[in-house]
């Protein structure tokens, strides 16, 4: 209740100035005008709305009313709190966003052979078959040394590229080492959180006003296991823009604010930034010393199944389908929080087939949807084998 | 209940005097305080509420008072029923009202008739039955529709 009082006085003073204005021009107008309802009671129609509204297709009655004016906006931008505090997407930032803290957001993906494109939609239902909200698209480019996947905001007329452009996944040459690429700096300003002061900074939520291009933020390699392609690949995820720390108790991952939605044409490339071109390098050859203060994902070891004879995960009734392709990712053991123990591994990320172009996709804090369909991606197109 | 049949005066802005039994003008929190600080011996001034309006709220509190035996589900029904007899400029007035006299279950039914009201509409929509006017620019207007494009993408 606190909480929301200082919210409340903070909103009315910003929004002071554009309500003076607009009860003035009312002035003018004449006639009655709800531009005048002082902004508390506007305050308390719009979280009436937010609350009711908490899942899709209603949650777009929220959007609409950040779409009215700039008081509505601005009142509308402060009751909508982020996922990973929320557990709702609301806004497309909300895809770049951490997901929920508590529990694992369920997604699907469909992929699309024909046309070599993959969406990705929240799930609204237990039943797949019904309809999703659509978060993201991806749609795939074979070049001479690499693939790229490049993501979207839009669903429609992705081939010709007019669309806001997020990031892309990029694979090396022999595809079994990718970089996720963000299409915009994922945190100017607030970069990993060791002091108090940029903890604070990040709390802030600034918004950074930076060219789009390319920004590396995730690597991620498959590798053999020591049964070489007997056994299940192991997976490690470096997901440079997370601090480690993010998962420990009173931890922050970074947010972003805002969208800039571009047209950047992705063809011909945007200039890919390596912000930091040596631990690239050093990522390339294998050595992931330089990415000390990264989250580090890996996927949790399946246990042999004696009477199955194959390789198993519990998903929990998420997956249907045995495949290769699927993945639980859990924090590296070293990222773990101090004295926690396997009863602590929780589940960031997992991945897995249910239909022939048909796939769960279930993510949660510190990650973000445009992550999590990232690696889920790496997984399409890895080119190991395994039996 | 009726320990006192006290009457309580309201004048409204348009000089218009109501009496009102004490036990529905405590309905109001406002008017509450007031009576417990000693302050409502006299008649209160209400600078900002029409008699109409104030006539209205009186009818609402009274309704309560009444109801008190009432099932829940009666309060609900006499609720909507008041509710949406109430065209939206009084609608306006009334939130108003409500929330300077801090009638609570008002203010509460009164936010969630506007609410209701809004659900549904686009922006434009919303902005045409309350007579708000776009304040964006037309750069931040495309920015907005574009985002709004993706709200509205579904899985077909």
């Amino acid at each position: 209740m606190a909480i929301k009082c200082i919210a409340r006085l903070s909103c009315r003073r910003v929004i002071q100035d554009h309500l003076l204005q607009a009860s003035n021009e009312a002035a003018v107008g004449g006639g009655f005008c709800w531009a005048n309802l002082p902004p508390e009671l506007l305050w308390e129609v719009l979280l009436r709305i937010e609350d009711s509204e908490s899942s899709w297709p209603e949650r777009k009655n929220v959007v609409a009313c950040a779409g009215v004016c700039r008081t509505w906006r601005i009142i509308i931008k402060q009751i909508v709190k982020v996922p990973q505090i929320s557990g709702k997407l609301t806004f497309p930032i909300s895809v770049k966003q951490p997901g929920p803290k508590d529990f694992l957001l369920q997604c699907f993906i469909k992929r699309n052979r024909s046309t070599q494109t993959y969406h990705l939609y929240l799930g609204l239902t237990n039943s797949l078959l019904d309809v999703g909200k659509f978060l993201l698209a991806a749609r795939k480019c074979r070049h001479p040394t690499c693939t790229d996947y490049i993501i979207y905001l839009q669903a429609e007329d992705i081939s010709k590229g007019r669309n806001a452009y997020v990031g892309r996944l990029r694979s090396n040459f022999l595809g079994n080492k990718f970089t996720v690429f963000d299409g915009q700096l994922p945190h100017a300003g607030a970069k990993m959180a060791k002091s108090r002061s940029s903890r604070l900074a990040n709390l802030k939520q600034v918004s950074p006003r930076v060219p789009p291009g390319n920004y590396p933020m995730a690597h991620i390699s498959y590798e053999l296991n020591s049964l070489g392609s007997r056994g299940p690949r192991r997976m490690l995820c470096n997901m440079n823009t997370i601090p480690a720390t993010s998962i420990g108790p009173g931890g922050l991952a970074p947010t972003q604010a805002e969208f800039t939605l571009s047209n950047v044409n992705p063809s011909p490339p945007i200039p890919i930034f390596h912000s930091k071109s040596a631990s690239m390098e050093n990522f390339l050859s294998g050595h992931l010393s330089d990415e000390k203060n990264g989250l580090v994902l890996i996927n949790k070891a399946p246990r042999w199944h004696e009477q199955l004879q194959c390789w198993c995960l519990n998903f929990h009734g998420r997956v249907t389908v045995a495949s290769v392709k699927n993945f639980q990712l859990v924090a590296s053991p070293e990222n773990r929080p101090a004295g926690a123990g396997p009863e602590h591994e929780k589940i960031i990320l997992q991945f897995g087939k249910v239909g022939k172009d048909l796939f769960t996709m279930d993510y949660r804090y510190p990650i973000s949807a445009f992550q999590a369909f990232a690696i889920c991606l790496s997984s399409f197109d890895t080119n190991i084998a395994c039996e | 209940m009726a320990s006192t049949l006290k009457k309580i005066i309201l004048k409204s802005c348009d000089g218009k005097i109501l009496e009102v039994e004490e036990a529905v003008a405590v309905q109001s929190q406002m008017i509450k305080n007031m009576i417990e600080d000693d302050c409502a011996n006299e008649e209160i001034p209400l600078p900002d509420i029409t008699g109409e309006i104030l006539s209205m709220i009186i009818e609402y509190c009274k309704m309560h008072v009444d109801g008190e035996n009432n099932s829940n589900n009666e309060l609900i029904a006499r609720d909507a029923d008041f509710i949406t007899r109430v065209d939206l400029n009084t609608l306006y007035y009334l939130i108003v009202a409500a929330n300077f006299l801090n009638v609570k279950s008002l203010l509460d039914l009164t936010c969630q008739r506007v609410a209701d009201i809004i659900k549904g509409k686009s922006p434009e929509e919303i902005r045409l039955t309350f007579n708000i006017k776009n304040d964006f620019t037309p750069e931040e207007e495309e920015e907005i529709r574009k985002k709004n494009a993706w709200a509205f993408d579904y899985k077909d």
